[in-house]
């Protein structure tokens, strides 16, 4: 009975092996203990002994090849015929180069890190057509991702060595792209090839069973993630659980000044804390409105944009506003819709307004809901006194807000009774 | 119910286990006639002869080695291993011979062995008489490892180790043989597995083996003299460990120490803080604290030996601090 | 050949040598298997070294135990272990041995009386004197054989157990597998003085002996076994023995410590298959045809139980955390 000779594993996990050199020759007679061939792995370079008598037939690697561990690389048959039997299966493999038309290989490539084989998800040329280097010749799927290969070789391709869908362990060639146009194309697949006869050695070789992962612990895997509603403030995890559990905000104990960290005891102040104000109210609000038949405005911002080269709306808006306070200078926030502006406005002409740190606190809010569909604002009071522009049939509704503290009464009627004069003919109050 | 020091105890549960069962033996150094150095087997011999209670060389691997293949073949060998700091010479025996064989063996082969030792520092013994290294073995699949904290725990430990049909590693703490306990002239078994809630209390959990039970107590005493509500654990054994009633205490007061006397890194304490961290952290008020023995050889002189155990005095000053929600170890 | 009794009987020595072929063909099916890629983990083969384990197992009965060695297969098959329980364990099948969990390091077969492979050098050496401690203290007539190689002599486990036995009379026979190598090195580079010699300090008879004539080791072991169950060991015996392969089965270009004249001479000359072979024809026990037959079936069996090996299910991996501990199911539940 013919005996295989394999590629031997040498090591632990070592998947290929690399044929240095023959020391016998197809027909040649060997003896057990023979020397057959030299092998390199990642350790060494060793020889390998012939493990029976007989006959070295059926040659199937040479040197140079990179083998896979287990497979059959020639026969020790019982007489010397048996090398002219050896059979070429139907679909030869990359390890056949001796039947491989000559010319450039394409190997499949290595593309990312522990990367063993790829598979190729499409051919983009088929044999016998001609390629340029930088063609796409196959299209590779990795673990990580999938990519175009080009040629690499301008010519024909005489050989596609393994088909779609297939997988080919990276280094192994797996196209030839010949000069001369082929007068006999190969297009063949790996399984088909030269690999060990007996199908069992066709999967993954050295398969072992898939380990149990060892599982993260319940609680780490189940317990939902706390929601950090309190930013980066110190509590313990039972102090948080509580809060969660009932509804109560820890931020509440920064807000009032209570030490942190904060612990299971701390829930029990907060839960002792006076319940929550409407957001910084002030007891006293005013709120005074005032109608104008006709919105003198928008004239006025054609004129400036066009005579005073003073584009921006807003700025203007603001100018007229802190006008009406009544101050040296004064800083305007205006809210338009879409667009929130902060102003400096200077004592002086208008064009010596500037735009402001966004951060700065305003003197006054002005916002301009004349392009809304609202009529009448109620909004309360905000840090400073706001002016709402609202339209009013042709005319201009003007509400201003406030608290008491911000403007006496008498302060507030001056206000507004100037912002409306001003919105009403901007040049007048502008000369 | 008389009183009898752990040393009785030891002495009671063993000849009670080979009166019980004639393949039980007792082999190590000084066993026989001496009794041990700490004069816990007195008297063994005299009833059971030295079949029975066997001298060895001096030779902890051979010993032990032997006590493994008599194991294997229906014996149940106790053997004593004169100080606890020895295991490192046992080590392949130990751990790569009795842990393993079950396992490797598919189930087939049995190892019902115990290996009695000890640990314990402050009796001037210096660095290589005086370790505690049970986390060594604890570490070990297949070994059980039991720490008794008085007289009571050490003969129900005891008699249920030799009972039991896994390699087990008993530590006795060897400053407190002589310490007395109530203990039952009747016969009881301790199970493994079943920590022991010494004293209950409401505001912080003191977790302690062997005579850090003792530590956790004083400190207990201290703490409710101030109005702290402390409960005394003891685990009993470390493998097995009894999770479901350390965490079940932890939830309860939210604060744990974990109190032992093996060096605290990578240690019993980080083991047992590390379970309750991942098992009852959204019950935690406050960090789950570590408290061992310093990283450090153990030293000779007194005044230096003594810094490097946790005290009564110290167990109860960090539970001040979890309890008044001061940051721990804060950055 | 040792001069046989004309009384021997046939069937005995029919039998070992069907265990020496047993264990060379098995050896021959591990050795293919774990170069064509189908066996994980790594192997040690114990082909040449057939008479060793043969010749003393053939003299032990079945309550009788031994301690194996990284090295041994030979050791189980010869204590009467069976290939498909073998074949399974060594591809970490469910049905091997050890339930797929010990691999060909760790075969134990406490059925017949083998305690186990051990993968520490000289690792064992306590459990067969502790084995044997057990058949004194229990009033058993059982002998422990602990088999070893010539580089566990280096361990000083050895010395501490051997004392003990030496001190207790304890029935044990240490059999020390003297192959010429330790690992990679030279027996005489890594021992100094007498192996036989380092027993007898202890006052502990001691023999050396041709390992590769599996009868001489045979009645060597016999007497000795004889006169432990009397109460007159402990015994030691070296084995003056070759392994073929290298250290193990990658280990095959060793020129820089074993030159490849030596191994064909004693495969040529020495091999203890062929020479009992020789032997049995020469003394009309069996016929050359008879013993071709004997192998032959042989060799089916083995192929058998390596086709049924290689197709036996994994164990399911719920089985990781189990026999952690006698009394716990799931160790990790």
């Amino acid at each position: 009975m013919p005996h295989e000779v394999i590629m031997p594993a040498l090591g632990m996990a070592q998947e290929t092996g690399l044929i240095v050199a023959w020391y016998k020759s197809p027909g040649d007679a060997v003896k057990s203990g023979d020397v057959l061939f030299e092998v390199e792995t990642d350790k060494a370079t060793m020889e390998v002994e012939a493990q029976a008598d007989g006959f070295l037939t059926q040659m199937r690697a040479h040197a140079g090849d990179e083998v896979p561990v287990g497979d059959v690389i020639a026969m020790i048959g019982e007489d010397a015929e048996a090398v002219h039997t050896e059979e070429t299966p139907a679909g030869t493999a990359a390890s056949e180069a001796a039947d491989l038309p000559e010319g450039h290989p394409v190997i499949m490539p290595a593309l990312g890190m522990a990367q063993d084989t790829g598979l190729i998800v499409a051919w983009h040329k088929a044999p016998g057509d001609a390629v340029d280097a930088g063609d796409i010749l196959f299209e590779v799927e990795t673990d990580k991702s999938t990519m175009e290969v080009e040629a690499g070789a301008g010519g024909f391709v005489a050989a596609l060595l393994a088909e779609a869908g297939e997988d080919a362990p990276v280094g192994e060639t797996i196209a030839v792209i010949s000069a001369e146009k082929p007068s006999n194309p190969l297009q063949v697949s790996r399984s088909g090839g030269a690999r060990a006869p007996e199908p069992a050695a066709a999967p993954a070789p050295r398969s072992e069973p898939e380990p149990a992962r060892a599982e993260a612990p319940a609680a780490a895997r189940k317990a939902p993630a706390p929601v950090r509603s309190d930013g980066g403030l110190l509590a313990s995890p039972k102090a948080r659980r509580l809060a969660l559990e009932q509804g109560l905000d820890l931020t509440r104990l920064v807000e009032a000044g209570h030490p942190q960290p904060y612990h299971a005891a701390d829930v029990e102040v907060l839960k002792s804390l006076p319940a929550k104000a409407p957001a910084d109210a002030p007891a006293a609000t005013r709120r005074l409105v005032a109608e104008l038949p006709a919105d003198g405005f928008p004239g006025f911002a054609a004129w400036a944009a066009e005579h005073a080269g003073l584009g921006d709306g807003n700025a203007l808006l603001a100018g007229l506003a802190a006008a009406s306070l009544g101050r040296d200078s004064a800083t305007v926030t205006v809210e338009s819709i879409g667009r929130t502006s902060v102003h400096s406005v200077p004592a002086g002409p208008l064009g010596g307004i500037s735009d402001a740190d966004p951060d700065t606190m305003p003197d006054l809010y002005l916002r301009d809901l004349r392009m809304s569909r609202l009529s009448t604002v109620n909004l309360g009071a905000e840090a400073a006194p706001v002016l709402t522009l609202t339209r009013s049939g042709d005319g201009l509704s003007i509400t201003l807000e406030c608290a008491s503290h911000h403007l006496t009464a008498a302060q507030a009627v001056s206000l507004l009774s100037e912002f409306a004069g001003r919105m009403e003919q901007p040049l007048r109050h502008l000369l | 119910m008389r009183n009898i020091t752990l040393s009785q105890a030891v002495n009671e549960a063993l000849a009670e286990e080979m009166r019980r069962d004639e393949t039980v033996f007792i082999i190590g150094e000084d066993v026989a006639e001496a009794g041990t150095p700490f004069k816990v087997l007195s008297g063994l011999v005299e009833e059971f002869g030295t079949d029975r209670v066997v001298d060895t060389p001096i030779a902890e691997p051979g010993f032990m080695g032997l006590a493994v293949g008599a194991a294997m073949t229906g014996t149940r060998p106790v053997v004593d291993l004169m100080f606890g700091d020895f295991i490192y010479l046992i080590m392949d025996q130990l751990c790569n011979q009795a842990a393993k064989t079950h396992y490797m063996s598919g189930g087939k082969l049995n190892v019902p062995l115990v290996v009695r030792t000890n640990l314990g520092a402050t009796r001037r013994s210096a660095a290589q008489h005086s370790q505690s290294l049970h986390a060594l073995v604890a570490h070990i699949p297949g070994l059980k490892v039991a720490l008794p904290s008085s007289a009571y725990e050490a003969k129900g430990l005891m008699k249920t180790a030799i009972r039991d049909d896994n390699p087990v590693v008993i530590f006795e703490d060897k400053l407190m043989y002589n310490d007395k306990a109530p203990v039952p002239e009747e016969e009881y078994l301790i199970p493994f597995g079943q920590a022991n809630v010494l004293r209950e209390g409401s505001d912080i959990t003191l977790i302690g083996t062997s005579s850090m039970v003792q530590v956790c107590q004083q400190a207990a005493e201290l703490l409710a003299s101030e109005g702290v509500s402390a409960e005394v654990i003891d685990p009993r054994t470390i493998v097995p460990l009894d999770e479901e009633t350390l965490l079940k205490s932890a939830k309860k007061t939210s604060r744990v120490i974990v109190v032992d006397e093996g060096h605290q890194s990578f240690g019993i304490t980080g083991e047992i803080a590390s379970r309750i961290n991942e098992k009852a952290f959204y019950h935690l008020d406050a960090p789950v604290l570590r408290m061992g023995a310093m990283d450090v050889p153990v030293p000779f002189s007194p005044a230096l030996e003594d810094i490097t155990v946790p005290t009564p005095e110290g167990v109860a000053a960090s539970a001040r601090k979890l309890m008044s929600g001061e940051m721990i170890h804060a950055a | 050949m040792s001069p046989a009794k004309k009384t021997s009987n046939t069937e005995d020595y029919l039998r070992m040598y069907r265990q020496m072929v047993r264990i060379r063909t098995f050896e021959d099916n591990a050795n293919q298997l774990y170069l064509s890629a189908k066996m994980p983990g790594l192997t040690h083969m114990y082909s040449g070294e057939e008479a060793v384990a043969v010749g003393i197992c053939e003299a032990l009965e079945v309550t009788d135990k031994i301690t194996s060695t990284h090295r041994g297969h030979g050791h189980c098959v010869a204590k009467g272990a069976a290939f498909k329980e073998m074949f399974c364990e060594l591809l970490g099948k469910e049905e091997g041995y050890c339930r797929g969990k010990g691999g060909s390091m760790h075969i134990a077969d406490q059925s017949n009386g083998n305690l186990g492979a051990n993968a520490i050098v000289g690792g064992s050496m306590g459990i067969a004197t502790g084995s044997a401690f057990t058949a004194k203290l229990l009033g058993r007539d059982d002998v422990t054989v602990c088999f070893f190689g010539d580089g566990a002599t280096a361990q000083g486990l050895m010395y501490e157990v051997m004392n003990m036995a030496a001190l207790w009379k304890l029935p044990v026979i240490y059999a020390c597998e003297n192959n010429g190598y330790s690992e990679y090195t030279a027996t005489d580079e890594i021992a100094a003085g007498s192996i036989p010699a380092r027993a007898e300090a202890f006052g502990i008879e001691a023999h050396s002996v041709n390992g590769q004539d599996v009868l001489a080791v045979n009645q060597l072991t016999q007497d000795l076994v004889a006169r432990a169950r009397k109460g007159e060991g402990p015994f030691f015996m070296e084995l003056m023995t070759y392994r073929y392969h290298g250290h193990h089965v990658g280990d095959i270009n060793r020129e820089y410590y074993r030159r490849k004249d030596e191994e064909r001479d004693w495969k040529d000359n020495k091999d203890p298959i062929t020479l009992f072979g020789a032997y049995l024809t020469k003394e009309g026990i069996a016929t050359k045809e008879n013993l071709a037959e004997m192998q032959a079936a042989i060799e089916a069996d083995a192929a058998a139980a390596v086709e049924y090996a290689l197709a036996a299910k994994y164990p399911d991996t719920s089985e990781v955390d189990m026999h952690v501990f006698t009394d716990v199911k799931h160790a990790l539940a």
